[in-house]
C-alpha cells in the first residue's frame, strides 16, 4: 500500500512536469526536507487528499519534489517526508485529483489504483 | 458498474423531450427528464452523461425530475448541463452539483458603438484586452488583497468591486442576484482557499475561458432588444470566466469532507463525486456558506475584468470611435447552487435548485428579477465554441413551470481536449479563424486546439431545443470578431 501512494504521487508529479527536467530547479544543491501529514476517511480519500496536498504544494510553495518516501500510513492518515528544491514556478496542469471512477483494489501485482484528474 | 444505456430506455414525452421512468432503477426517486432533439440524444448517449443523470435521480429530497439541458455531456458525479432540485429543510446540498468551478458563467457587455467603426482597430484593441485581462492557468492579477479586504469581497461580491471602484450601480443591478450571494461566511473558506485565489482577482484563467469581442448579427425581438440598448451590427463583449482557485478548492474540500458526512448520515449513492449533506444540516450550511463565497468571488473577478475591458476601449478607441462605451447586458451563472420558491405538485415549495453547466432563466413576472426585466424576462448569455455563433436568451414562464426556471448554458463539449488537441492544429485552427476575420489572441496553441469547434455541440441546435421545448427564447445572436483566451 504505501509503495501505491509513492507510484500515484510519482505518476502526479510526471504529468506536472517534475520529473522530467521540464521544470528547472532553482540553485543546485539547495534541497530541504519538508514533512506532511494527510488525513482521510477512508483509504481512497486518503489517496486524493494526498495527491492533491502535493499539487497545492508545488502551486503555493513553487518548490519541485525531488523524492518523497511514506514514513507511516494507515486507513485514515499517512505522514511523509519530501525532498523539495525551490524552483520556478511550475505550471499546475493539473487543477484536482477527483473521486470521479476512483477505484482502489488489490490485484496480482499488489495494489492498484485508477484516478481521474481534472486539468 | 458503468450502465450502457440506449434509446429504448428513454420515453418520447413530446418532440424534444425525453424521460426515464423512475422504475428504471430501484434507487431512484424521480423520474429523469432529457431536453434534446434526435442528434443530440445520440450524442448524450455516447458518453456516461445520461447514466449520471440518472445517478442524480436517487438523491435524497430531490422533487419532480433529475433534469438535463441539450448541450448535456459526461462530468464529474453530475452531467454537466444538469439541474436538480432538492425540497428544504432537508433534501440535500451537493458541492457536486454546482462543480468544481463556482459560478463559472459569463457576462456580456455591449457598447454604442457600430462593428464597422471598431474592425480598423481590433488588432490593437484585442492586444490591450489581453494584456489588460491576464489569462492562462494559475495567472495573477495586479490587484492585492489583504484579508480583511478578501473577507469583504467574499461577502459582498460586486457590491465589494463598486465600492472599490470597478464598477458602476447599474451593473449590480444587471447582474444575476445583483452579484452577491446571500448567505456567504468568509470564515468558511479555509486558508487555503484564499491563498489560492487571493491573487487571482481581474483574471481570466485557461481552459474554455476567454473574452470574446462580438458583433450583433441577428435580432429575434426587436422590442425587447431595443429595451437592452441592443441593435444590429452592434459591438458586445462576452466574458466567459469563475471562481478560480479559490473556488476549486472549496469544491475539493467539501468533496473530500462530505466523503465521511454522507455515512455520517445513512446516504448511499452510486457515485462519490455525489457527495452530499441534508442542506439544513451544519456540514449543508457550511458548504453553502463557503460555496456563495466562491460565488461572490467569481462575480467580483468578472467585475474586475469588465472594467478592465472599458479601460482597454477607452485607451485605444477614444478619440477615434464615438460612442466606444461599454454598459452591462447581463450576467450570469452557470454552476451554482441557490434557494428559490417553485411551483412542486401545486404548492410553492423552498428548493435549492443544483445548475451545473444550466443557467437560471427566470420568465416575465418572475420574483428576484429586478424591474427593468419583469416584463421580457431575464436575459440569459450562451456563448457557443470558440469562433461559432452564440446567443442572448431571454427567460420564460415555460422554464419556471418545467425545469425550475434553468435552460441550457452552452454548446457542451463532444469531444475531449487530449482528443481534441491530437486531431486539431492549433496554428492551423489560428489561420482558419484569421481568414474568417476573427483576430485570435491565445496563450498557446494547444490550448487553442483543446477549443477547437469540433469538440464541442452545434449551439443553434442546442439553442433551438430549448426554444421549442419553452424553457428560453431567442433575443439576439452574437458572431465573433475576436477572442482572447489563456
Amino acid at each position: 500500500m504505501p509503495e501505491l501512494f509513492v507510484q500515484a504521487a510519482e505518476a502526479i508529479l510526471e504529468m506536472q512536469g517534475q520529473r522530467n527536467g521540464r521544470t528547472r530547479t532553482g540553485r543546485k544543491g539547495n534541497t530541504t526536507t519538508r514533512e506532511v501529514e494527510v488525513e482521510g476517511f477512508d483509504r481512497e480519500t486518503l489517496l486524493v487528499n494526498w495527491l492533491n496536498e502535493l499539487l497545492y504544494l508545488q502551486e503555493t510553495k513553487q518548490e519541485t519534489c525531488t523524492a518523497l518516501e511514506i514514513l507511516e500510513i494507515s486507513d485514515g492518515r499517512l505522514r511523509a517526508r519530501l525532498q523539495v528544491q525551490p524552483g520556478r514556478r511550475g505550471r499546475r496542469l493539473i487543477k484536482a485529483v477527483t473521486f470521479h471512477g476512483l477505484q482502489l483494489r488489490p490485484s496480482a501485482k499488489g495494489w492498484e489504483a485508477t484516478l481521474v484528474v481534472d486539468v | 458498474m458503468a450502465q450502457v444505456m440506449g434509446k429504448s430506455d428513454l420515453k418520447r414525452i413530446e418532440d424534444g423531450v425525453w424521460e426515464i421512468p423512475e422504475r428504471f432503477r430501484p434507487e431512484m426517486r424521480v423520474p429523469a427528464r432529457l431536453y434534446a432533439d434526435e442528434s443530440l440524444l445520440e450524442a448524450a448517449l455516447s458518453d456516461r452523461s445520461v447514466e449520471q443523470l440518472v445517478n442524480t435521480a436517487t438523491l435524497p429530497g430531490i422533487v419532480k425530475y433529475a433534469i438535463a439541458m441539450p448541450d448535456i455531456h459526461q462530468g464529474y458525479g453530475f452531467p454537466i448541463g444538469g439541474v436538480v432540485a432538492t425540497q428544504l429543510p432537508d433534501g440535500v446540498i451537493s458541492p457536486g452539483g454546482v462543480g468544481y468551478d463556482i459560478n463559472c458563467g459569463v457576462r456580456v457587455l455591449a457598447s454604442e458603438a457600430r462593428v464597422e467603426e471598431v474592425q480598423p482597430f481590433l488588432d490593437e484593441l484585442s492586444q490591450v484586452v489581453c494584456r489588460n485581462c491576464p489569462s492562462g492557468v494559475g495567472s495573477e492579477g495586479e490587484i492585492r488583497l489583504s484579508d480583511p479586504e478578501l473577507d469583504r469581497l467574499l461577502a459582498d461580491g460586486s457590491q465589494w468591486a463598486l465600492e472599490a471602484g470597478y464598477a458602476r450601480p447599474e451593473d449590480l443591478t444587471h447582474t444575476e442576484q445583483s452579484g452577491a450571494i446571500p448567505g456567504a461566511n468568509p470564515g468558511l473558506v479555509s486558508h487555503r482557499a484564499r491563498e489560492r485565489g487571493r491573487n487571482q482577482i481581474g483574471t481570466l484563467g485557461a481552459g474554455n475561458h476567454f473574452i470574446e469581442i462580438d458583433r450583433v448579427s441577428h435580432l429575434y425581438d426587436e422590442a425587447a432588444a431595443k429595451h437592452l440598448g441592443m441593435f444590429l451590427n452592434q459591438v458586445t463583449v462576452q466574458v466567459h470566466c469563475g471562481s478560480r482557485g479559490l473556488g476549486h478548492q472549496v469544491c475539493q474540500e467539501y468533496v473530500s469532507r462530505f466523503q465521511k458526512t454522507v455515512h455520517d448520515y445513512g446516504i448511499q449513492l452510486p457515485d462519490r463525486e455525489l457527495v452530499c449533506a441534508p442542506f439544513s444540516s451544519p456540514e449543508g450550511l457550511e458548504y453553502f456558506s463557503a460555496m456563495a463565497c466562491a460565488a461572490n468571488f467569481a462575480f467580483a473577478n468578472r467585475q474586475v475584468l469588465a472594467h478592465n475591458i472599458r479601460r482597454s476601449f477607452e485607451r485605444v478607441l477614444r478619440g477615434k470611435v464615438q460612442k466606444f462605451d461599454l454598459h452591462q447586458i447581463y450576467d450570469v451563472a452557470h454552476n451554482m447552487a441557490k434557494v428559490e420558491e417553485h411551483q412542486v405538485h401545486g404548492a410553492t415549495v423552498r428548493v435549492c435548485v443544483h445548475r451545473k453547466g444550466a443557467t437560471r432563466a427566470f420568465g416575465p413576472g418572475a420574483q428576484g428579477l429586478s424591474a427593468e426585466f419583469s416584463e421580457i424576462g431575464q436575459p440569459v448569455l450562451i456563448p457557443g465554441s470558440m469562433g461559432t455563433e452564440s446567443y442572448i436568451l431571454l427567460g420564460t414562464t415555460g422554464s419556471m413551470e418545467k425545469t425550475f426556471g434553468s435552460t441550457c448554458h452552452g454548446a457542451g463539449r463532444v469531444m475531449s481536449r487530449a482528443r481534441a488537441k491530437k486531431t486539431v492544429r492549433g496554428e492551423q485552427l489560428r489561420q482558419e479563424l484569421r481568414s474568417r476575420g476573427i483576430v485570435i489572441r491565445a496563450g498557446s496553441m494547444s490550448g487553442l486546439a483543446e477549443e477547437a469547434p469540433l469538440a464541442y455541440k452545434d449551439v443553434t441546435r442546442v439553442v433551438d431545443v430549448v426554444e421549442k421545448a419553452g424553457i428560453g427564447r431567442k433575443l439576439a445572436r452574437l458572431e465573433p470578431i475576436a477572442v482572447i483566451k489563456g
